[in-house]
């Protein structure tokens, strides 16, 4: 984006309503950073303008300590050499003397670990996302340019390890240097100029990655949940039906190693919970035979469902779309033909669908990283290994359930559920987050929570925060309920309630129910029901245990739920008691 | 108006976005109640970016008006063409 452009898509926004206030803490002066990040985040939110502020000029260590969270829903921490001291930037005439090294590098150790502290502090409070030092040293190092010195070495990895540390933080981000250096190379940074006589230190295009970096961390979109993918000539080198089983190959033998690195890719995947599904035209004996007979480094158990037949590709997603329960528009269709990528994307507009480029080495490395950015995730979760598992473990459950008939008690006894609660006062549950913020169908209002509102949920002690896990003989769901309410007495209010539509059957918000009363010791529970054109379930649920149709502060005694509730036979175990 | 006037203009009209079109054109540093050093700044980054020229520090204090960025870059092309 160049500065013209940033600036007129801040125009344009000046008379929307405010929306993310960000605060931008640098050593520098901010300007075209500012300018360039307003603009990102616009186009990433157009209806709301963001509001950018920024600290005092030079004093980054000290602006952070001062930061004050209040009325701030995102911090971005844009850190530069001259923060780490001032002799490592072209402002400052501090010396570069060779005895004078030992002391700056004892100076940066003191100031990364005072940084350190600050954002730590702050992003207990804010999301927070930080950049680490993106200019170059200066020259100071007596060897060579060619030549790594010692002292830059010793610099060098007090920032990686400044990083690495901040990395572990929860709720924390840190731009990835690799990317940064692919976007904006190293020897364009640097506007000696700007520096000394503005004390904006970036070059324009360096400006504008960075806001437009910085603004994806701050704003991150959407990431896709499933990726289907076709066998021949894409999972694999070869036809098939045609090569037969030992005729495929993805190896450096064959020169098909990039299919290989492609099972890699999606075998990542499968365990930092995107959903994998394999929508082919063949016969499926001979896949299954091909899975169970050659190693595959992607297994039968990453891919659910495989949809392996003659019909049209575009039935397959359908079904696929529907075992999963996503919408088309966060699943992305990869095929090596044209014709079938066209014919799936004319059924799903909205769905990602990408030629698989069979023999472009650099397309498939390309594709592989345009994969991880489509998929990437902060933060894996034990629930993202079991996805996959549990989805195919439910699909079991309802034929099973739809066996069963009228004998649903029976059924229900047998599966030998257990269930976990696991009642907090802490932000720190990624996946109760996650679940808030993405379940549509068991969702009692359809409230959801952008991080700086879930960091200061929790600052009321009333608020509690209760999880549910969930555990049968078919295997585990991991983490499938979330309710978030306060306590008042003897009532429970109930502010927010998700339920994974995984769950569905078990009895599952039952117990919850039967939870909340008994560890509140509770007369009656209050729930914020409001509803929303996909919250069906939630009704249904409450038509089951109200006088009347749910309305907003519905209130359950403890009298009507126990005449009411149907046999439980969960066992109940819990972590935590609030 | 010429191409150079049109986006130099343009160039005015993201930093001062209150000033009407005609304004525009006549706009100083002392009639614009807007125009900061800030703006100055601004104007001399979105010049070099549009005209692909390096403005010297000394130079940006001397652009005060439209027309005097005008007339600078009316030179910088005068000196670009002696040079060819």
């Amino acid at each position: 984006m160049k500065l013209i452009e940033a600036l007129e898509v801040t125009r344009q926004a000046a008379s929307a309503p405010s929306g993310k206030a960000v605060f931008l803490a640098c050593g520098f002066t901010p300007l075209h950073l500012s300018t360039f990040l307003s603009a990102e985040l616009l186009l990433r939110n157009p209806i709301r303008r963001p509001d950018v502020r920024s600290g005092l000029f030079g004093d980054l260590v000290g602006t952070l300590e001062r930061f004050e969270p209040r009325g701030v829903d995102a911090l971005v921490v844009m850190i530069e050499w001259s923060d780490i001291d001032p002799r490592l930037a072209g402002r400052s005439l501090g010396g570069w003397r060779v005895p004078q090294m030992h002391g700056i590098i004892t100076s940066a150790h003191d100031s990364i670990a005072r940084l350190r502290r600050a954002i730590s502090k702050a992003s207990a409070h804010v999301p927070t996302v930080v950049c680490t030092p993106s200019l170059p040293l200066p020259p100071m190092f007596t060897a060579p340019q060619t030549e790594a010195s010692l002292s830059e070495a010793e610099l060098r990895l007090a920032v990686a390890a400044f990083a690495e540390q901040l990395v572990r933080e929860p709720g924390l981000r840190v731009v990835n240097s690799q990317w940064l250096d692919d976007a904006s190379p190293l020897a364009g940074r640097y506007d000696v100029k700007s520096d000394l006589f503005s004390g904006f230190p970036f070059t324009l295009h360096h400006a504008s990655v960075l806001g437009k970096t910085l603004a994806s961390l701050v704003d991150p979109p959407a990431r896709k949940k499933g990726l289907i993918t076709d066998l021949d000539d894409t999972l694999w080198s070869g036809i098939l039906g045609d090569d037969g089983i030992d005729g495929i190959s993805w190896d450096l033998e064959h020169k098909t190693q990039m299919h290989g690195l492609y099972q890699q890719v999606l075998a990542s995947l499968a365990t930092s919970g995107v959903l994998i599904g394999v929508a082919s035209k063949n016969d499926p004996a001979t896949v299954k035979s091909a899975f169970q007979q050659r190693k595959l480094l992607v297994t039968e158990n990453d891919i659910f469902p495989f949809e392996v037949h003659w019909s049209p590709k575009s039935d397959s997603v359908a079904r696929i779309l529907q075992a999963w329960n996503v919408a088309s528009d966060s699943v992305v269709f990869i095929d090596d033909s044209p014709l079938e990528v066209a014919e799936v994307h004319a059924a799903f507009p909205d769905m990602e669908c990408i030629v698989f480029p069979t023999g472009d080495y650099r397309g498939i490395w390309d594709l592989l990283l345009h994969l991880r950015q489509l998929f990437g995730k902060s933060v894996v979760t034990e629930e993202d290994a079991l996805r996959a598992g549990s989805i195919r473990q439910s699909q079991s459950w309802r034929e099973l359930e739809k066996a069963s008939g009228d004998r649903a008690d029976t059924f229900l006894k047998s599966a030998e559920a257990r269930i976990t609660f696991r009642c907090s006062k802490s932000a720190a549950d990624q996946r109760a987050f996650e679940l808030l913020n993405k379940t549509n169908q068991f969702n009692l209002n359809g409230k959801r929570f952008s991080e700086s509102e879930w960091k200061r949920l929790f600052d009321d002690p009333k608020v509690f925060l209760l999880t549910a896990s969930y555990e049968d003989k078919f295997g585990p769901l991991g983490k499938v309920a979330v309710i978030i309410g306060r306590i008042v007495e003897r009532q429970v209010h109930v502010n927010s309630w998700v339920m994974s539509c995984r769950a569905f059957s078990r009895r599952i918000e039952f117990q919850c129910l039967q939870y909340l009363f008994d560890i509140f010791k509770a007369e009656e529970i209050v729930f914020d029901y409001e509803m929303t054109p996909r919250n069906t379930p939630v009704r249904e649920f409450f038509a089951t245990l109200l006088s009347g149709q749910p309305v907003s502060g519905s209130r359950l005694t403890l009298h009507d739920f126990s005449t009411r509730v149907p046999q439980l036979f969960h066992l109940v175990e819990e972590e935590v008691h609030v | 108006m010429s191409d150079r006037d049109l986006r130099l203009l343009r160039c005015f009209a993201s930093v001062f976005p209150e000033l009407a079109a005609e304004d525009l054109r006549t706009v100083t540093n002392e009639s614009a109640g807007h125009w900061d050093s800030l703006s100055t700044v601004t104007l001399a980054a979105l010049v070099q970016e549009e005209f692909n020229v390096e403005i010297e520090p000394d130079t940006v204090q001397q652009l005060t008006s439209f027309e005097a960025f005008r007339t600078y870059l009316q030179k910088v092309d005068s000196d670009r063409s002696g040079s060819r």
